[in-house]
């Protein structure tokens, strides 16, 4: 009974350390990323975007509507790498003037940088994983 | 009564300091000068000659045509950009937006963006991106001229930069000057428009620049 008592807590002790190792691992990449993204963002995006994601008036959006970047999140990649001449709907207000596009940035920079976005100015969407930019940029009209 | 005497001494700094300000501050005369000798009353005296702005007459986003006589009545800020300057501009679009809502509604202060970019900003891409900025063309010019005219424009009377460059975001190079010219069409300040704490300084100095006209007065 004794040595059942021992035994059980081992296996109790080392499967909660296994999983506390394992959220470790996603939330250090999650730190990683989000502070390589903020990087990124002060390079390629700050000047438009503005340090407070506010953008300017009605002529570049902010990047605070998050139902938009959720519903659209497929879509953020693309926007980003090929730029975009369409006009776009952020809370309720369209913004027609275009985006220029970001073609030099490597599939890892958008993850981080997607990351840094949509987990500032009020998002909080988790981590934009490189695969899942891989896969969306394969899917870009 | 102690108490009284006491608390007026800071009032009283304050006093001293607003009127030393008041009595000295004054902005300087930038740019090239040259003395030249007149006479008057049957005296030689050495007058000196600033630079200013050359005349100039370029349209707004109304179709309005707008020259150095329509400005003789006010002070204004310059600068150059593009509407679709993907670097420096929207940061100095965002500061002068600052600066416009400071001196909204004062009629001594005007806004002038010369575009750099002629061939894409015509006339209603002009209209377009001012209304989308929210200001009044009563106010804030964005001037359309000929390329070579506006580059010759910046580079001899607001000694500002712009060249075309291909390499750059955009097509085109420039510097983010903000310049301030008074009622004579001298400049009286230059500021890195890119720059929060040099924007503030222009706004003071757009004050100390109003209050010589008000005290000449």
């Amino acid at each position: 009974m004794r040595n059942y008592i021992v035994y059980s807590f081992f296996i109790l002790c080392s499967v909660a350390a296994f999983m506390s190792a394992c959220v470790n691992a996603e939330s250090v990449k999650y730190q990683r990323y989000y502070a390589d993204g903020s990087q990124v963002y002060k390079v390629h995006c700050q000047n438009c975007h503005m340090a407070d994601g506010k953008g300017l008036a009605q002529l570049i959006p902010p990047l605070n509507d998050s139902t938009f970047l959720r519903t659209n999140r497929a879509k953020l990649a693309c926007y980003i790498v090929y730029g975009l001449n369409d006009s776009i709907k952020i809370n309720g207000i369209d913004y027609q003037f275009a985006m220029p596009a970001e073609k030099h940035l490597a599939p890892i920079d958008l993850a981080k940088v997607l990351t840094y976005i949509t987990n500032s100015f009020g998002n909080k969407q988790g981590i934009f994983d490189v695969k899942e930019v891989d896969q969306n940029l394969n899917n870009c009209q | 009564m102690k108490y009284n005497i006491k608390s007026c001494i800071p009032i009283f700094f304050v006093f001293i300091i607003s009127a030393c300000n008041n009595e000295t501050k004054k902005l300087p005369i930038l740019g090239q000068r040259e003395p030249i000798e007149k006479i008057v009353n049957g005296k030689t005296v050495v007058d000196t000659i600033y630079q200013t702005i050359p005349n100039f007459s370029f349209m707004n986003q109304d179709s309005i045509i707008i020259n150095n006589d329509s400005l003789s009545k006010s002070i204004y800020v310059a600068d150059f950009f593009f509407t679709s300057c993907p670097s420096i501009c929207p940061i100095m679009s965002k500061n002068m937006l600052s600066i416009y809502n400071k001196f909204k509604g004062n009629e001594e202060v005007k806004f002038l963006s010369h575009t750099i970019d002629p061939k894409h900003d015509t006339i209603p891409v002009l209209k377009k991106y001012a209304t989308k900025l929210g200001v009044s063309s009563k106010q804030w010019h964005f001037l359309l001229g000929d390329k070579d005219t506006v580059y010759q424009l910046a580079k001899t009377g607001y000694m500002s930069f712009t060249a075309e460059d291909n390499k750059a975001p955009g097509g085109i190079t420039h510097s983010g000057y903000f310049l301030l010219i008074d009622k004579e069409k001298r400049i009286r300040g230059a500021y890195d428009g890119t720059d929060e704490t040099q924007v503030k300084q222009l706004m003071e100095d757009m004050d100390v620049l109003l209050n010589e006209y008000k005290t000449k007065n």
